[in-house]
């Protein structure tokens, strides 16, 4: 009886459904995200099919081009040598990362490690410090005869000459990976500490009852605990490390030779440098897109799944 | 008594009557005397309430020009200054997204490209044009003559000169600087032997248009060769000057005699020169004469005044560039524009020219004007950091960078360019023979052509 009464009211007055209310609470989030985030992607993809330069841009008018640029991309070899270059940097960057991450926050979890406020504030700082900023700061560091880090390795005799570490093609990418590593550490070891904080400490007192030492908690309560964490952290740091940018800018500029082209700069050398074809340096953003979602698809479908189920 | 009052008073009508005379001749001619009554001097007819301007940055000289544009015109000027490196990525974004840009500059390697892509517009025929084109310098019609239209004026205009350090020279019991490529080999080493430089040269290798690339071109050139042929052949096959060049070059790194200084392949032309004035090296360049501006400032140098200018061996060729401002295609109103543009790389409204005058006297930048360059502005104001007639004369001896390599005046230089500094860099590390660099260039000028 009331069910029929509702049913005979205007669609507008009636009871909304779980799902539909659902959607209009997300609709705001979503109409951002679309603006925000899908424009750019799908203008993006357009552009990459399209032959666009400054005259096209502001004309306003691309002709189609199809695959071309994609193609052209494609049988560019420093577009390989950079892609080569961003799997180095990600694979080390990420690695590094996770490790040292959950390193630091099981040292500040500790209750028996007092750290103080200080600690804690100047562990995060470095995620405070804008990117181009912290390459910069890295640039002077690794000044081959008048950076820092050359002089105090200098003075604690540890080298008898100078290492041009950002000026060496052996050692010039590795060089990238420090800073960037230095700045992005914080945000995981962030993740981490707050999971740490989450595991019930009942679990770790009754192992300590039944005789597990420090490694056996940590290899059958602390890491099956974090690999969710872990999980997220490896999606999201990979899609960063694969975008790195300013460190780059910053502190080799590509070089020497092409040792430290990455994805990212390349797209920005084919873009803003003359003669400016967007249409090649937007194809060559989306492969990169379409790699960091291939990966993080492999991660979803692997580490992420595993962990869940 | 009176009769001479008389003859004076005569005298003295008739001698103001010949000057109203002569001053109306003046002012219908425009140019007798002088400079206010030019085009320069006269508002233009349509009205703005702001203008603005796209360059890269250059101490103060921007912030005081605007003033002067607006106390002369009381019109706004907006300015937008960035680095030099990034300039062309700033000016093509505002471009490309529709914002009004009156004026802009650029170097003569990316002028080409910016043209091609209908960035600029010509001046002749604007008023007082003429005047300016008939005053350029061979290097400035050169760089600003495209298509055989006038596309810009001139910013500033430089020569490549070495520049050695006085006192370290002296330490070697060297008596003068090296006046063939082996007396230069023979100076480094034995400045590295004698432990009084560990890197005795400091090159201008740093990533860039002029930097890497100028060295290689300079040095070729001096040597008696090009980078292509008038055709617009490439001059860069086996045997070649610019591949033995680039071998004897690679040759002072790490893997050959290790006289380089490192930070070479990293420095600019500014960068290098402050570098070069922390005493560690025994020679630079070779690269922009005006690095005697930085290298021999008290304020930025702790061996200001010790660091002396050289030419080039043998005959002393060298080259030079001119820096262009331009009336950009996306200008709000034509004539302010034009108005505006001569400020920065011409005129100013009392008749002078405000800004090239300024850059001789504070930055030591040479002028694309004949009229400046032949004028005390260049030669006093140039006095306080190097030898200027030692300058001049190697100015005598420099020509335009488009007769070394031509490609300068095509639109695919750039993309060109970018593959020549990953290249050589590549070999002057190691990485590669000078042999497989210039083969791979020569590979490149076809991609860069299908790149534009």
């Amino acid at each position: 009886m009331e069910a029929s009464r509702a049913a005979r009211r205007p669609w507008y007055r009636r009871e909304m459904s779980a799902r539909r209310f659902a959607l209009f609470l997300n609709l705001p989030t979503l109409l951002f995200l679309g603006v925000v985030l899908a424009y750019p992607v799908v203008y993006a993809g357009y552009l990459s099919v399209h032959r666009v330069g400054l005259a096209q841009l502001r004309r306003g008018e691309f002709p189609f081009n199809g695959w071309d640029n994609y193609a052209r991309v494609l049988e560019d070899p420093l577009f390989w040598v950079a892609i080569k270059n961003t799997l180095i940097f990600t694979a080390i960057t990420v690695g590094a990362e996770v490790v040292l991450a959950i390193a630091i926050a099981l040292l500040i979890n500790q209750t028996g490690v007092w750290t103080s406020r200080v600690t804690r504030f100047l562990i995060l700082l470095p995620y405070a410090i804008p990117p181009i900023c912290n390459g910069l700061i890295w640039s002077f560091l690794y000044s081959f005869q008048f950076g820092f880090l050359n002089r105090i390795l200098f003075s604690v005799g540890l080298i008898d000459q100078p290492i041009n570490w950002a000026g060496n093609p052996d050692t010039a990418l590795y060089a990238v990976t420090v800073p960037y590593i230095w700045r992005t550490l914080p945000f995981a070891i962030i993740l981490v500490h707050a999971a740490l904080q989450g595991i019930p400490r009942d679990l770790y007192e009754q192992a300590a009852i039944d005789g597990a030492n420090a490694w056996h908690r940590f290899r059958h309560i602390t890491w099956p605990m974090l690999q969710q964490i872990i999980a997220i952290i490896l999606i999201l740091r990979t899609a960063f490390a694969f975008a790195v940018f300013e460190e780059i800018l910053a502190i080799t500029q590509g070089g020497p030779g092409d040792a430290t082209w990455v994805a990212a700069w390349y797209s920005y050398k084919i873009t803003f440098s003359p003669p400016n074809n967007f249409g090649m340096g937007s194809a060559s953003a989306f492969i990169l897109t379409l790699m960091i979602a291939a990966i993080a698809l492999v991660y979803m479908r692997t580490v992420y799944r595993r962990v869940t189920l | 008594m009176t009769d001479d009052l008389v003859r004076k008073w005569e005298l003295s009508r008739r001698r103001v009557l010949a000057a109203a005379g002569g001053l109306g001749l003046a002012g219908l001619s425009g140019n007798a005397f002088g400079q206010p009554g030019g085009p320069w001097s006269g508002p233009p007819k349509s009205k703005v309430d702001r203008v603005n301007f796209v360059v890269w940055t250059y101490g103060d000289i921007y912030s005081r020009i605007a003033k002067q544009f607006e106390a002369d015109w009381g019109v706004k000027v907006d300015s937008t200054i960035s680095a030099f490196n990034d300039h062309p990525t700033k000016l093509a974004t505002m471009f490309a997204a529709g914002e009004k840009i009156d004026v802009s500059q650029s170097s003569p390697f990316s002028f080409p490209n910016f043209v091609a892509q209908g960035l600029a517009e010509p001046i002749d025929g604007l008023p007082g044009a003429a005047d300016y084109i008939k005053d350029f310098t061979p290097f400035t019609k050169q760089v600003a003559t495209i298509g055989g239209k006038t596309m810009g004026l001139p910013y500033f205009s430089s020569v490549w000169v070495w520049n050695y350090y006085a006192d370290m020279l002296e330490k070697l019991k060297i008596d003068k600087p090296f006046a063939t490529y082996d007396e230069f080999i023979e100076h480094c080493v034995k400045a590295k032997k004698d432990g009084v430089s560990r890197y005795p040269v400091l090159w201008v290798a740093g990533v860039g248009l002029e930097q890497l690339p100028g060295t290689w071109y300079q040095m070729t050139w001096n040597r008696g060769g090009t980078f292509f042929d008038k055709q617009g052949n490439h001059m860069l096959g086996a045997g070649s000057v610019a591949r033995e060049t680039l071998k004897w070059w690679a040759n002072t790194f790490e893997k050959g005699l290790d006289i380089a200084d490192p930070e070479s392949l990293k420095v600019q032309f500014t960068t290098s020169a402050k570098a070069f004035g922390a005493g560690k090296n025994l020679y630079r360049g070779p690269n922009h004469h005006y690095g005697l501006n930085v290298v021999n400032d008290p304020a930025q140098s702790p061996i200001a005044g010790k660091v002396k200018v050289h030419g080039s061996p043998g005959d002393g060729k060298t080259m030079g560039v001119t820096h262009v401002y331009f009336l950009s295609s996306a200008n709000r109103d034509k004539e302010w524009a034009w108005k505006l543009l001569q400020y920065l790389g011409g005129k100013t409204k009392d008749g002078n020219y405000t800004q090239a005058i300024s850059l001789a006297k504070d930055a030591m930048l040479g002028s694309g004007y004949n009229s400046v360059m032949n004028s005390d502005a260049v030669k006093q104001g140039w006095a306080p950091w190097g030898d200027v007639p030692a300058i001049l004369g190697i100015w005598d001896k420099a020509a335009y960078i488009g007769e070394v390599c031509s490609s300068v005046y095509q639109p695919w230089h750039f993309p060109w360019t970018d593959q020549l500094n990953i290249e050589v860099q590549k070999c002057l590390t190691g990485q590669l023979t000078a042999d497989q660099c210039c083969d791979n260039l020569i590979k490149g000028i076809a991609d860069a052509k299908r790149k534009v």
